[in-house]
């Protein structure tokens, strides 16, 4: 009882000290999804790195994920208190700049390097990934490479996938067999469906399903195996490269327009894209940085094959369909 | 016939004011949350609908649900009657195990199903080792999901039928033994007749369970042709942003459920009983002997073996950098704190709908008061998520700040049905057995809770506290929009340490988890028993 009552008393402290502090030193409240922000992702790194030159406090506030940051943004629309928000990524940043809500945020990016030029005004990108499925290379040493090689498989051959509803991985796949088929894509879903084990709410219960052997892939980052390479020193595990090629997922953030310190917030998207705050990003995230880190990036990293062929999909295409294609998607597994 | 004629029962109108406060108080929080969705939903514009099939969605849900509720009776019934007649050693521990299943959380039962169920699972090495072929059974589909929800609510059932098998008075059973009944006869004659008052009440009960099951009708459906509504809700909120659909969605699930709960609490209350079952000495031979004790270990299999993966594979090197990290005892701090909270305020709440409607016999205010405390079960909990959320800031409050308040009053409501179904038939039976005696010597209200009503809830008291807490500390719940990074709980941890790869952590986070639970469940009953044992 004795460190209940002293843990009610460490709440209520904390949570009086927070206005007070605000007062002194200005706060930078940033929205971002769960992960960024827990111990292990690059949260703590990228506050502690950017407050030892700003003289402010920056404040994570956290939704489950980049959907949900989203929608807390569009649900607090202009008396939000946050000034920025980091982990978007490409498949909504449409729908967010549709709600308006985000500002312009004026910085040069010629430095970075991704898998296409970056010419956006008003979300600065911060890590990318490509989506592909992740396997075992001891069970599966010969994995399909492209989704009629899938197809081909016997019925036994499973995957997991996420809900394009609920899950950002999810929609990106949706996105990747639009962009691969297009027309043809309501085919490639009809086909996977018997391969499908079950298509999970968010990618965490997918991964964790096909860690426990229950399917042979599952749909993930390229990147992913770098975690286990470097984290728990197994290179076992593989992302399968398909030849229609790979959708790139790359995750951004933006200024909120409502916020009053506009100039603050710029300063930590300066941060997020330069050198120092993008050597964090490899080994929390997991997801590639966005600028040539040359030797710093990690030797696991290095070693990923990049896919030859990138796909992309146009903003307002993705914006205007998305649901529909995502309908589409699961009413063929159904 | 008004309350003030009858003389059966003493007036206490500020017991019927109390319980009528906290019906309509709840009643008042799910319409605001609804309220403050659609003043939402009014600002956003109208985005595009993603076309969501009602008819097929509710014919879906309500075969899963009707399946489970059969399926769970069954299981229930067959249980029930191997426990009352078996005597072993361990007995009370069994009977504990299959308590605590309504309290595990779901995605600890879905993943240990899949370690024993699943593809590389126990079962299929088993069979490898045995035939050199693996198990073709798929644990994924209608299937798993059934197979998931009858060994939680199948349980359930059992814990509840036995103590109705256990209450047969003990003359009732000498008559039987001295007739020389064979186990049918037995079981027609003198079981059936126990147990079938109840079966309707509980039957309502787990189609409710099963017709707003979440993470495992997600986890082990197999894709998009089985869902709840309840999953196409969250669809609605969170891919679409179509809080109006949500609404809609919401409202038809509670229509549902409300004619349920309706028609239920119309029939005798359920009463949960958990706490330790008696027992008797007359037990069956032969066929049927052997019969319940191949239901026993059959049961005991399907449900002991998917918690037992749950220890093992979290009781690993994990469990020790776990256990080392900061961030799990924070975790285990506030989990507990927020679990002993909501536990306190349930059994408040609970108590108050008991008193009140023991305190009069008018069955529409007796509906009444009961009706809204099932609120939780038929509310989505995404929507109360996002209407708590937008409740909060409309009042101008931080909703990291609020945070804490919202699980517990969530946490409290989603074990108040249990809670409410667990103290209100003593209540009731307290007012029909001594109600005209209180009356009588004029004894007041206080002194009638204290001296005449407590000493004989306590125990259930204490069953109330355990459920409670044990909801509450397996609970996801409501706050997913509410994060701050200060403000963790386990199931939280546990959460993140998936997203974050670190799938060891996870498995060690549920397995203590599952410890914790099962350990406050067997306590916590014991210490208000003991409570009420050193009154006078």
């Amino acid at each position: 009882m004795v460190n209940l009552s002293r843990l009610a008393l460490a709440v209520g402290l904390v949570a009086a000290a927070l206005p007070a502090a605000a007062e002194e030193v200005p706060m930078l409240r940033v929205f971002t999804y769960d992960s960024f922000a827990t111990e292990w992702g690059p949260g703590p790194a990228l506050k502690a790195g950017f407050e030892e030159d700003c003289d402010c406090i920056v404040e994570f506030t956290t939704a489950d994920d980049a959907i949900s940051t989203l929608r807390r943004v569009q649900l607090e629309g202009e008396t939000t208190e946050a000034d920025l928000v980091v982990g978007l990524d490409t498949a909504i940043a449409g729908e967010a700049r549709a709600t308006g809500l985000f500002a312009p945020h004026g910085l040069e990016l010629d430095h970075l390097d991704l898998p296409y030029p970056w010419t956006d005004p008003l979300f600065v990108p911060f890590d990318y990934g490509y989506f592909a499925y992740v396997y075992n290379t001891e069970e599966l040493p010969d994995p399909p490479a492209s989704f009629e090689e899938l197809i081909a498989l016997p019925d036994d051959f499973k995957i997991v996938i996420q809900d394009p509803r609920s899950s950002t991985p999810g929609l990106g796949h949706v996105l990747w067999i639009e962009a691969a088929y297009g027309d043809r894509s309501s085919e490639i879903w009809e086909g996977l469906a018997p391969h499908v084990l079950t298509v999970t709410r968010g990618w965490s219960e997918a991964y964790n399903l096909f860690l426990s052997g229950e399917a042979d892939m599952v749909l993930s980052y390229t990147t992913s195996p770098a975690y286990h390479a470097i984290a728990e020193d197994d290179d076992r595990y593989a992302a399968a490269s398909f030849e229609e090629g790979h959708v790139a997922q790359i995750e951004v953030a933006g200024i909120l327009a409502s916020s009053d310190k506009q100039a603050l917030a710029r300063d930590f998207l300066a941060y997020l894209t330069s050198v120092e705050a993008q050597k964090i990003i490899p080994t929390t995230n997991w997801m590639y940085p966005v600028i040539d880190l040359e030797d710093e990036l990690p030797a696991a990293f290095a070693e990923l094959p990049k896919p030859e062929t990138v796909l992309s999909i146009d903003e307002e295409a993705i914006t205007a369909n998305s649901r529909d294609w995502a309908a589409a998607a699961l009413a063929a597994l159904r | 016939m008004p309350p003030s004629a009858n003389l059966n029962l003493p007036s206490r109108p500020l017991r019927l004011l109390g319980g009528a406060g906290i019906a309509i108080g709840i009643a008042a929080v799910v319409a605001l949350v609804f309220w403050s969705i659609i003043v939402a939903a009014a600002d956003e514009p109208v985005s595009a609908r993603s076309p969501v099939d009602i008819p097929h969605l509710l014919r879906m849900t309500s075969i899963q649900a009707g399946l489970t509720t059969i399926l769970s009776i069954a299981v229930g019934i067959a249980l029930a009657w191997a426990l009352n007649r078996l005597r072993f050693p361990g007995r009370s521990l069994v009977v504990g195990l299959f308590a605590a299943a309504i309290v595990t959380p779901g995605l600890v039962v879905a993943f240990g199903l899949l370690s024993v169920w699943g593809r590389a699972g126990w079962a299929s090495q088993l069979a490898i080792l045995l035939t050199g072929e693996p198990l073709g059974v798929s644990i994924f589909g209608l299937g798993g999901i059934l197979a998931a929800h009858v060994i939680l609510d199948g349980a359930l059932a059992a814990r509840i039928l036995l103590a109705r098998l256990d209450a047969i008075p003990a003359a009732r059973l000498k008559t039987g033994q001295s007739l020389e009944l064979s186990p049918w006869q037995r079981f027609r004659i003198i079981d059936w007749p126990a147990i079938s008052g109840t079966i309707p009440g509980l039957a309502a009960l787990i189609f409710l369970l099963a017709f707003t099951s979440f993470p495992i009708v997600l986890l082990l459906g197999g894709g998009p042709a089985n869902q709840t509504l309840e999953v196409a809700i969250y669809a609605a909120v969170r891919l679409d942003f179509d809080l109006y659909g949500a609404v809609l969605l919401a409202l038809v699930q509670v229509t549902v459920c409300a004619a349920i709960v309706l028609a239920a609490s119309a029939l005798t209350p359920v009463p949960p009983s958990l706490g330790p079952s008696q027992g008797q000495k007359w037990g069956d031979r032969g066929a049927a002997h052997l019969l319940q004790w191949s239901v026993l270990l059959l049961a005991l299999a399907a449900f002991a073996l998917p918690l037992l993966s749950v220890l093992i594979n979290g009781f690993g090197e994990a469990l020790w950098s776990v256990v080392a990290r900061q961030s799990f005892w924070q975790a285990t701090g506030t989990s507990l704190l927020l679990a002993t909270l909501s536990a306190a305020l349930a059994l408040v709440l609970a108590l108050g709908v008991a008193q009140a409607r023991a305190a009069t016999a008018r069955p529409l205010l007796r509906t009444g008061i009961g009706a809204p405390s099932y609120a939780y079960l038929a509310v989505p909990s995404v929507v109360l998520a996002l209407g708590f959320f937008l409740l909060v800031r409309s009042f101008g409050i931080n909703p990291a700040h609020a945070a804490p308040f919202v699980v517990v009053l969530a946490n409290a409501l989603l074990a108040l049905p249990f809670a409410v179904a667990t103290l209100a038939p003593p209540f009731d039976a307290i007012s029909h057995s001594r109600g005209r005696l209180i009356r009588s010597l004029g004894i007041s209200g206080r002194r009638q809770f204290l001296s005449v009503e407590w000493p004989l809830v306590a125990p259930e008291a204490g069953v109330v506290v355990a459920l409670s807490f044990c909801f509450s500390l397996g609970d996801l719940g409501v706050i997913s929009l509410f994060g701050t990074q200060d403000f963790t709980t386990l199931p939280l941890l546990m959460v993140r340490s998936l997203g974050s790869y670190r799938t060891n952590d996870a498995a060690a986070i549920a397995a203590l988890m599952l410890v914790l639970t099962l350990l406050a469940f067997v306590l916590l009953p014991r210490l208000f028993s003991r409570f009420a044992d050193a009154r006078p």
